[in-house]
């Protein structure tokens, strides 16, 4: 029996605007990929059929920021790529929200030198940080998890994405 | 098949097919596992590698780079190299080290001998401030374009200077992203490595690990 037949015929269903609101948000997040180093590799694994990340409806990986409202930075970012990827995060409709995924993205990792940005989060906001150098596939669906639980609490008359 | 080690007995060549006149320009021959290198002084560069290129036929530039000596026991600052190699069945291949002294780190471009030279050149100015004359475009290749400093100079901060820190902020502010300046860090440009202030810079910026 599926829900198909409850709401049939004269069938409905009470819900609120915010709930219905979220639930779509939730179930249908568009990735912007942000790949510039080897986190980006298990990225696309994370994207392919092994991970399948279609599964928790994902899978519409836009390469335009205007079409995106989830941002995957994974790898290195260099002082020359800052200006771009504040950039890109800045073109991205709002609501919006942000993975910093491993090590380097989140902190600089290994590469304490003049020319790696330690953290993006310094300069951008970031939602849910994914801890791996580089993070394997599991760890990326569970964030993405994470932002799910994080969209799930938004409220369209406040909070952070509210207007 | 053919081994692609460089035959030892030809490694002198490019030395011997010298004449004399120019062989006094070498100051310095060297080898080390069958790789040969012959050093010579600024004001002799051009003239080995106009000679190199146009009477031995070394015609390919492999690259250019140089090296920062400070603090050690070494002629000059600087050692600018080039990596010379001819295309063909010998394929022979040397260096030619150039002293270049701190004060005059200027030298004349060799992009009209060997084209690849305008990249090295290119990257050799951006990583360590050398002045190639006449080379046609010596903007910033790897660093950004406003970059303030030459990164592999030694006595530039392994961390930066407070580069890596000085981006404009994107905060979200209610319902939009506003820019927020960065705060204001004092950077350690042109104070050397080992001042107080750098190390006192480079403590407030370690993280815990």
């Amino acid at each position: 029996m599926g829900l198909e037949s409850l709401i049939s015929g004269e069938g409905f269903l009470t819900t609120t605007v915010n709930s219905i609101v979220n639930w779509g948000r939730k179930n249908a997040l568009w990735p912007m990929p942000f790949g510039t180093a080897c986190c980006a590799i298990e990225m696309m694994a994370t994207f392919s059929g092994r991970y399948d990340i279609s599964r928790f409806g994902a899978e519409v990986v836009r390469f335009s920021p205007r079409q995106a409202d989830l941002l995957i930075v994974s790898g290195r970012i260099s002082l020359k790529m800052m200006p771009v990827l504040q950039k890109i995060y800045r073109q991205m409709p709002e609501p919006k929200w942000v993975i910093s995924m491993g090590a380097c993205a989140s902190c600089g990792g290994v590469f304490d030198t003049y020319t790696l940005i330690q953290g993006v989060d310094q300069f951008m906001p970031v939602d849910v940080y994914v801890p791996g150098c580089p993070p394997r596939p599991e760890s990326l669906l569970d964030a993405l998890f994470e932002i799910q639980k994080l969209v799930g609490q938004e409220r369209l008359d406040s909070g952070k994405h509210g207007s | 098949m053919e081994s692609t080690v460089v035959d030892m007995a030809a490694n002198d060549a490019a030395y011997d097919a010298l004449a004399p006149d120019l062989q006094s320009l070498v100051i310095d021959q060297t080898e080390h596992q069958g790789q040969v290198a012959l050093t010579c002084k600024a004001e002799h560069q051009r003239q080995l590698l106009e000679h190199f290129r146009n009477e031995q036929g070394y015609d390919y530039l492999v690259d250019v780079t140089a090296m920062d000596h400070l603090g050690m026991d070494r002629p000059e600052r600087f050692e600018v190299v080039y990596v010379l190699r001819r295309i063909g069945a010998s394929g022979h291949q040397f260096r030619l080290h150039v002293w270049l002294s701190e004060d005059q780190a200027e030298l004349p471009s060799v992009f009209d001998l060997w084209d690849s030279a305008r990249w090295g050149e290119r990257e050799t100015h951006d990583m360590f401030g050398i002045v190639f004359q006449g080379n046609p475009d010596l903007r910033r290749l790897l660093m950004p374009e406003d970059y303030p400093a030459f990164p592999l100079l030694k006595d530039y901060p392994l961390k930066g200077a407070g580069e890596r820190r000085q981006f404009t902020r994107v905060v979200p502010r209610g319902d939009q992203m506003v820019e927020e300046e960065p705060e204001d860090y004092p950077t350690s440009i042109g104070r050397g490595m080992h001042t107080p202030e750098y190390e006192e810079e480079v403590r407030r910026d370690s993280k815990p690990r």
